[in-house]
């Protein structure tokens, strides 16, 4: 597996890759992929593998991977079940880096005469392989592109640190739809379905030491060996956060009424348990995920201690019943604070947690609040709720929150809640950095994850 | 029954005294060991629900009551195939909880705890670890079940003994392992401030 895994690296940033299938007729996954990687400007070489043409959308031509000008370090295959165990003997007599293999067609559909001959192949030229059934590899860093979905209907995000390893493919793709959309950076994308050779255990032990990856995403249906998948979240997870989606919760043991361990415990317990054990942190649907994982990318804090800042009373008091709700704590200003922010709010403001602005409050006095809260020890994460409706909030407080966070030095977040407008701020912190969300629970919840996490690893670090 | 309330005294666990007669007078004489009250219950492998034809009698609290009742769930587990009567001395009041076991088809064995007796089906109390786990693993579970209040103490009540809880909760860990078991449950199992005394067992291998 070590060589195996060596040779992982080739498959995310290939120098040069071969589409087997690929094709000059639109609307054929062997077309989209070829778009994809000219259009998506994948930074390495590409051919196409088909008998059929010597030249698809201006790339060289091949009737067989054994017959290319030279080894290719990755080879997408996306041709019928049957075709694949040929296609990659030919990979390994080539001595071709590695394959992501797209095709359906294997164990799903009971054919695991064709998965054996696919893990006999790897094996006997230490060949690693990605799939089958899925979407295979996205890399912003690379561009190397195997997803194939056409840009227009599913948008490619930026280069980032979250990595996401994903065994569905229709959840995968989604992801990183919204991931572009949201604006957030990612690393490497995985989808590898069925995880014929190489399963998700693999990939965590790869991204353990990649450098590009500061964040993982984990979304599982049902894994083949529950104990190395722990270890291995374990490992990954004190040195990069694992935000964990497990799917296919409910069995039927959930609807069975003994009152039997055997029943009472169900699949779903098992991975609630592992990923308690390894202290990865678990969403419960995809919105979850994404709050979740947007506050990761802060700094951790050091203690659960909130401060609030706000320029509107209610959404005040909406958060401080969220961070009573899920355990944490409103800080005590220090007294220094405690005079300091007597001179930012006008006469009739009053000192407190949450400190309200008032709806008169400008940007300056955001930027004042955020700095006496960055430097009180008794502060460990700020929650800025930010109206942008009131008239004296401008686009200048993006600039504020931007450099708050570019200090790195306390977690925060922002919750902004209203319609499109406010919709566009809470982009636009995004686009900084600054986690933002629209309601006062759900960026709670998040800090919570966030602070329960740091609190372990800060015990536990050696 | 009786030979896995003995596997599981081999194995460290403190159960309620038990005796298993097979007439009146050797129940008679077990209950005056082992002090009153105590319980009686048919031990037979033909009957799953012992309570539902009348095979359990419950806080018996002196000789006579106690001839009589032998008599009656004879008369009422007529017909079956039985291997004697168990003698067991009536759990101390305290809090009921459940301790199980489970050998899962990714993860293998995992122990789960939660709030036991009648209230498993109502509340679904329960956490999970998969084996083997730490003390600090027992720790987390205890404080993360929803009853969490009532272990420690809640409205005056002394907090339960809890290194007690914790052995047994490794216990089960590697009790489950080193036997290979399939489903185990310790239920309930009544602990006070004084301990936990396993009252009934059920396992499958």
């Amino acid at each position: 597996m070590d060589e195996m895994l060596k040779k992982l690296k080739y498959l995310f940033a290939p120098k040069s890759v071969a589409i087997v299938g690929g094709s000059p007729v639109p609307n054929k996954i062997g077309n989209v992929l070829m778009k994809n990687l000219i259009d998506g400007k994948f930074m390495g070489k590409i051919y196409a593998v088909n008998p059929k043409y010597t030249e698809v959308l201006g790339v060289p031509c091949f009737p067989r991977v054994t017959e290319l000008p030279k080894a290719v370090d990755c080879v997408i295959i996306a041709t019928p079940a049957e075709t694949v165990p040929g296609i990659l003997e030919d990979c390994g007599q080539k001595g071709v880096k590695g394959a992501i293999v797209l095709s359906g067609g294997f164990e799903e559909v009971g054919r695991n005469d064709l998965a054996q001959m696919m893990k006999d192949i790897s094996k006997k030229y230490k060949l690693p392989v990605i799939g089958p059934n899925c979407l295979g590899i996205f890399n912003p860093y690379t561009r190397l592109d195997s997803i194939f979905l056409p840009m227009y209907k599913l948008q490619r995000p930026g280069p980032g640190g979250i990595a996401f390893i994903t065994q569905s493919g229709a959840v995968g793709s989604t992801v990183v739809d919204l991931a572009a959309h949201y604006g957030m950076g990612v690393s490497k994308f995985i989808s590898y379905g069925n995880g014929t050779v190489l399963t998700e255990c693999d990939l965590l032990e790869f991204l353990e030491n990649d450098k590009e990856t500061s964040i993982v995403i984990l979304y599982l249906e049902g894994v083949k060996d529950g104990r190395r998948l722990l270890e291995w979240m374990k490992k990954v997870n004190r040195k990069k956060p694992i935000v964990a989606l497990k799917a296919g919760k409910f069995g039927k043991a959930m609807a069975a009424a003994r009152s039997h361990t055997g029943n009472i415990a169900g699949n779903y317990m098992a991975y609630k348990a592992a990923f308690r054990q390894a202290k990865v942190t678990e969403a419960d649907d995809l919105v979850e995920l994404f709050d979740f994982v947007k506050i990761f990318d802060q700094p951790m804090p050091s203690g659960n201690r909130v401060g609030v800042i706000t320029n509107g009373g209610g959404m005040g008091v909406l958060t401080a019943d969220a961070i009573n709700d899920q355990g944490m704590e409103i800080a005590d200003f220090s007294n220094e604070s405690k005079e300091a922010i007597k001179k930012i709010l006008p006469s009739y403001g009053s000192v407190g947690n949450p400190l309200d602005l008032v709806a008169d409050s400008g940007v300056e006095s955001y930027k004042k609040a955020i700095d006496v809260m960055m430097n009180d020890q008794n502060i460990d994460s700020l929650a800025i709720v930010v109206l942008t409706q009131t008239l004296p909030i401008d686009e200048r407080i993006i600039g504020v929150l931007s450099e708050a966070n570019d200090l790195r030095k306390k977690p925060i977040l922002t919750i902004s809640v209203g319609g499109d407008y406010t919709e566009a701020y809470r982009r636009a912190f995004e686009s900084k950095g600054v986690p933002s969300f629209n309601s006062p629970l759900s960026a709670i919840k998040a800090l919570k994850r966030l602070t329960d996490y740091a609190a372990w690893r800060n015990k536990n670090s050696d | 029954m009786i030979e896995d309330f003995r596997l599981l005294e081999k194995n460290g666990f403190r159960l309620l005294p038990y005796k298993l007669v097979t007439d009146e007078g050797s129940a008679a004489a077990a209950a005056k060991v082992m002090e009153y009250p105590v319980a009686l219950k048919v031990v037979s492998e033909d009957i799953s629900h012992k309570s539902d034809i009348g095979g359990v009698k419950i806080r018996i609290r002196d000789e006579a009551a106690l001839r009589l009742a032998f008599r009656e769930i004879m008369e009422n587990v007529k017909g079956h195939k039985v291997d004697g009567i168990l003698v067991q001395k009536m759990a101390r009041k305290g809090i009921e909880l459940i301790i199980g076991g489970k050998k899962d088809a990714q993860f293998g064995h995992m122990v789960v705890l939660g709030l036991g007796g009648v209230y498993v089906e109502i509340f679904r109390d329960v956490t999970a670890r998969i084996c083997p786990v730490t003390d600090d693993d027992v720790k987390e579970m205890v404080e993360e079940l929803k009853s969490h209040p009532l272990l420690v103490g809640a409205r005056g009540e002394k907090p339960i003994d809890m290194k007690a809880l914790r052995k047994m909760v490794l216990g089960v860990c590697t009790f489950i392992m080193k036997e290979d078991i399939k489903e185990l449950d310790l239920n309930p199992v009544i602990f006070d401030e004084k301990g936990g005394d396993v009252v009934d067992v059920r396992f499958t291998r």
